[in-house]
């Protein structure tokens, strides 16, 4: 439990960091370039900690197009919405998680009018953009299993599991709970829906997360595989 | 828990500003009120709108706020002065409402559709032409006309349009001296006598929905009549009437040629009613760039949205246009959206979204949604 809670503690430190821009492939800039800092609260943190004056020295690479200064920006989002993009066609999906987030407004504003104590009206969240990060934090799974070969027999072993990884496996989790639907339901209608779930801690996704958690519960005594 | 405290505070902060007026009457709106939100009965919007004429992202709209709420502006109250000032013995004027994409025209047209009622006019109002002669579902009802050689009858548009104008006017239709100048004949059996009432010819129209066209004709010209010897005040409102005039429609007949607009009964009626060879009347037409395919929405000003010939049609016609929020009706939109919570989060998100939404207030609402 203590290990949890450590783990846990860890995630938060290293979540801003898991989000930010990794690249699959070689870039064309050197690796002593920096990446960019966008965000003013960030710009504002460096030349309090006196480190701008170091930075300003370094070579930097470019921001992209999605990286701006702008209130609405959420790397979270954003992550959410290249999962979902295909073929670089990133505006249809920038368009769709957004027709998606308007969906869950339009649902959580209809219950806050039909809640009749103010006390259930400030217990609903209305923010799509909070619905979708508890969604996500729910449905981040907490261990893993690995297949490892032991005297020609494959083991399913539990362990432990990368912030990055965990984080990839909640949002591809949604996306393929949302994938799973009728053909007259769209995209926008089912992931809202999907999402909304999940930030309340039921649904496929977190049915799947569990899962995954009792098979590592169940598999625990081959926990040694990993190091024997 | 840190976003709930901003709600309170954008509740709050929301309550300091004006964003409504009480006046719920369109005929008592004036120059303090512009910019302010009037609530529509529920009521009275369901009879003036109930089978279309306010937009779907609109009704969508009205349905999350839980209210019909309708900005004042400028070019409605331009409208209602012009209609109390102009004598209405002389010949019908027509108002054309122009602007860009999304500004409001169908919302002003809805605007003065309340004014109307609520000052006894008889409405004649088209929600959307283009639904009639663009939009092509794929069993639309199409018939040659059977009055009239050459000419094509869309028969359950007529009479979805008829029932539209019982619904409008249910009040008015009740008084019996709207009565029927002479006599219609339809078939061998059936024919309307001279001096019935008009909600009888309306209810013919629709029990009949063959001759649903003929009807709209048949009522059209009654509408002059009466209107012309001062037995009701006639107020017409066409949202997107370029659409008349576009050279080809979207229509087929069986034998796959394409329709004109000129050829369809529909059309011959409500250009017979914007003339202006009859008075007691008031004719607000729109121009506007959806009504016309893609290709042909380079400009939104009249002389190039509704041709030579529309141009001609119209011609005097008194242009109004309808343009984006100005600065203090953007903020009081603003605070009216964080009201009804459709809109959250710091006071510079407005800042940042009047920048990137141009002050349209249609791209405005659609900005604000997934935020």
């Amino acid at each position: 439990m203590s290990g949890n809670l450590r783990f846990l503690n860890k995630s938060i430190t290293q979540s801003l960091c898991v989000l930010s821009r990794g690249y699959a492939r070689r870039t064309s800039f050197p690796d002593y370039y920096q990446n960019p800092i966008f965000r003013k609260d960030e710009q504002s943190r460096l030349i309090e900690e006196g480190e701008l004056s170091r930075r300003a020295k370094l070579p930097v690479k470019p921001p992209t197009v999605y990286e701006s200064s702008s209130v609405y920006h959420d790397p979270l989002v954003n992550k959410v919405i290249n999962h979902v993009m295909e073929k670089g066609k990133k505006q249809l999906a920038r368009s769709l998680v957004e027709k998606a987030f308007e969906n869950i407004k339009r649902k959580q504003i209809e219950r806050y009018h039909l809640a009749s104590s103010p006390d259930e009206k400030a217990k609903i969240e209305l923010n799509p953009k909070d619905i979708l990060h508890k969604a996500v934090e729910n449905s981040k799974p907490l261990l893993q299993l690995t297949p490892i070969k032991r005297g020609g027999i494959t083991y399913q072993v539990p362990g432990p599991i990368t912030e990055r990884r965990s984080l990839f496996l909640a949002i591809k989790w949604l996306l393929e709970a949302t994938y799973e639907k009728e053909k007259q339901v769209h995209f926008p209608e089912q992931f809202a829906w999907e999402v909304l779930e999940a930030a309340n801690n039921t649904g496929k996704v977190i049915k799947r997360k569990q899962d995954l958690h009792r098979q590592c519960e169940a598999n625990r005594a081959y926990a040694h595989y990993r190091w024997q | 828990m840190l976003s709930r405290n901003w709600r309170h505070l954008c509740r709050r902060y929301s309550q300091a500003v004006t964003f409504r007026t009480t006046e719920a009457s369109p005929s008592q709106h004036n120059e303090n009120q512009i910019g302010l939100f009037y609530t529509m009965e529920e009521a009275q919007c369901k009879q003036l709108f109930g089978s279309g004429g306010l937009p779907k992202s609109f009704m969508k709209q009205t349905k999350t706020f839980t209210e019909t709420a309708i900005m004042v502006r400028q070019p409605a109250l331009d409208l209602i002065n012009c209609i109390k000032a102009s004598d209405m013995n002389q010949p019908a004027i027509r108002y054309v409402l122009y602007g860009e994409k999304g500004v409001g025209k169908s919302l002003t047209i809805a605007h003065l559709l309340h004014y109307a009622h609520e000052n006894g006019y008889l409405i004649v109002h088209v929600p959307w032409v283009s639904e009639w002669l663009r939009r092509t579902p794929r069993h639309k009802e199409m018939a040659n006309s059977q009055s009239r050689e050459g000419f094509v009858d869309l028969p359950l548009d007529a009479a979805a349009w008829l029932l539209h104008f019982k619904n409008q006017n249910q009040a008015m239709l009740k008084n019996n001296e709207l009565k029927t100048s002479k006599e219609y004949v339809w078939s061998k059996r059936e024919m309307t006598e001279a001096g019935s009432s008009l909600a009888a010819l309306v209810e013919h129209g629709i029990n009949r929905v063959k001759y649903a066209c003929d009807v709209i004709d048949a009522l059209v010209n009654e509408i002059k009549i009466l209107s012309d010897s001062k037995v009701c005040k006639t107020f017409v409102a066409i949202d997107g009437f370029n659409s008349f005039f576009y050279p080809m429609t979207r229509l087929k007949t069986p034998t796959k040629k394409q329709v004109k607009p000129e050829e369809v009964t529909l059309t011959t009626s409500f250009l017979e009613i914007t003339k202006n060879d009859w008075s007691n009347g008031v004719i607000v037409v729109t121009a506007d760039q959806l009504a016309v395919p893609e290709e042909h929405q380079e400009s939104f000003l009249p002389r190039y949205l509704l041709f030579k010939k529309g141009f001609e049609h119209l011609d005097p016609f008194v242009p109004i246009e309808v343009e984006r929020y100005t600065d203090k009706e953007f903020l009081t939109c603003a605070n009216y959206y964080r009201d009804r919570l459709w809109l959250r989060g710091p006071t510079e998100i407005e800042t940042e979204l009047k920048f990137t939404s141009a002050c349209n207030p249609y791209n405005f609402m659609i900005q604000c949604a997934p935020l």
